[in-house]
């Protein structure tokens, strides 16, 4: 065999993991479905008072990622396939072809609201947690990388942030682990604490936005939660997944000039590198719903806009899946847990500081138009 | 030099496919239905 064949070949072998990683992720997604709709109907669940609707897809299927997970690493095929998981790929279809059932008159409402809660909540978590972080002794790249994943968007902000700050590897892998460990129960139990409080769902969809770490779980509460919290989830953590790049240039500027003394300075060029571009996919598509292009979804005589509404939802069914099965608790051995209570005692603030500032933002001062 | 397509980048393309396809009729509401 030729080199050029034998490359080939090994090129072939490398896409047969992700595909079947990838094919492994709808069969889990089709088993969420089917386990949601088996107790959809059911009025009282195992006789605990519980209704089956309030078991919305997203849970069945970070469970049915997580059994997977678990599974994959006991017969050892799990780092085969892990490169057909993508959570993130799954959910920014779903979050495009979600603007697809959004009027722009709320996209631009509800961002008012969201630009001003964005700013409160990124700049406060992010310095409380960087001013904690330093008292526990975390070094400055892994306060950097942490703080950013908290206050804007989890593992891409991470991502971002390791990027200007030029953190290692292991703190990379870390944070993002750590993301999605907190932010799966956190998908549970804060439409829970909604509920609870009795939240119009705009405002519980702020909270969602304002508060959970990564997109996938955001719109996981969002949708447990309601159509009308998923909307304003997905739009306000979009709103704040627009400062990555403001975030990213900013440290990259305080690494290059304060901790590392050059003098050179970054360009701001990062901006848009980081900038996260399927925002603009989600406006572009809101606009053709908003003028006409796509129809809306109808009851009575479907069309396309409900073959692009039940698309959204198998997008973000496999992001669910795609969620659990990256589940991973290896990396907290090597670092240590002092990075966890940091973690564990910055998302407790997040939390109350988001439930009071999307309360006055999004229930009095800027309520959306829906 | 190849151009590289980014994740977001991607994920716009593959949604805006999805929702031609639907538009066009290819993609039926009925078989897809979540």
């Amino acid at each position: 065999m030729t080199t050029k064949a034998v490359k080939q070949t090994e090129k072939n072998n490398d896409m047969v993991g992700p595909i079947l990683g990838f094919l492994l992720v709808v069969v889990l997604a089709f088993l969420a479905r089917w386990l949601k709709n088996q107790v959809y109907g059911v009025d009282d669940l195992f006789g605990w008072g519980v209704p089956g609707r309030v078991l919305e897809y997203p849970l069945w299927a970070a469970i049915v990622g997580l059994l997977a997970n678990w599974i994959l690493k006991a017969v050892k095929a799990y780092d085969y396939l892990k490169p057909g998981f993508r959570t993130e790929l799954f959910l920014k279809v779903g979050l495009v072809l979600l603007g697809c059932t959004i009027s722009f008159k709320v996209i631009m409402t509800a961002a008012a609201g969201a630009i001003i809660q964005a700013l409160i909540m990124v700049t406060a978590v992010y310095f409380f947690c960087w001013w904690l972080a330093g008292k526990f002794g975390l070094p400055d790249t892994l306060r950097a990388v942490m703080s950013t994943a908290i206050s804007i968007c989890g593992v891409s902000a991470a991502i971002a942030a390791s990027g200007s700050v030029l953190a290692k590897k292991e703190e990379i892998t870390y944070i993002t682990a750590l993301v999605i460990v907190v932010a799966l129960p956190l998908m549970v139990i804060l439409p829970l604490v909604a509920g609870a409080l009795n939240m119009p769902e705009a405002v519980a969809g702020a909270f969602f936005g304002g508060n959970i770490d990564t997109t996938a779980a955001v719109v996981g509460a969002g949708t447990i939660y309601g159509e009308t919290a998923q909307k304003i989830a997905s739009i306000v953590k979009a709103t704040q997944n627009v400062l990555i790049g403001v975030v990213a240039f900013l440290l990259a500027f305080y690494f290059a000039s304060v901790v590392e003394g050059k003098k050179e300075r970054p360009s701001p060029a990062i901006i848009w590198q980081r900038f996260p571009k399927f925002v603009l996919g989600f406006i572009l598509a809101s606009l053709l719903f908003t003028f006409g292009t796509i129809p809306a979804a109808s009851s009575k005589e479907p069309n396309a806009g409900n073959a692009i509404a039940a698309m959204k939802d198998w997008a973000f069914c496999l992001a669910f899946v795609s969620m659990g099965l990256e589940l991973s608790f290896k990396e907290f051995k090597k670092m240590g847990w002092s990075p966890v209570v940091v973690f564990l005692i910055v998302t407790v603030f997040n939390t109350l500081l988001a439930l009071v500032v999307s309360w006055i933002i999004f229930g009095w001062l800027f309520p959306p138009v829906l | 030099m190849k151009a590289k397509i980014t994740e977001d980048w991607l994920s716009v393309i593959i949604a805006f496919a999805l929702i031609v396809l639907a538009l066009v009729g290819i993609i039926s509401p009925t078989w897809m239905k979540f």
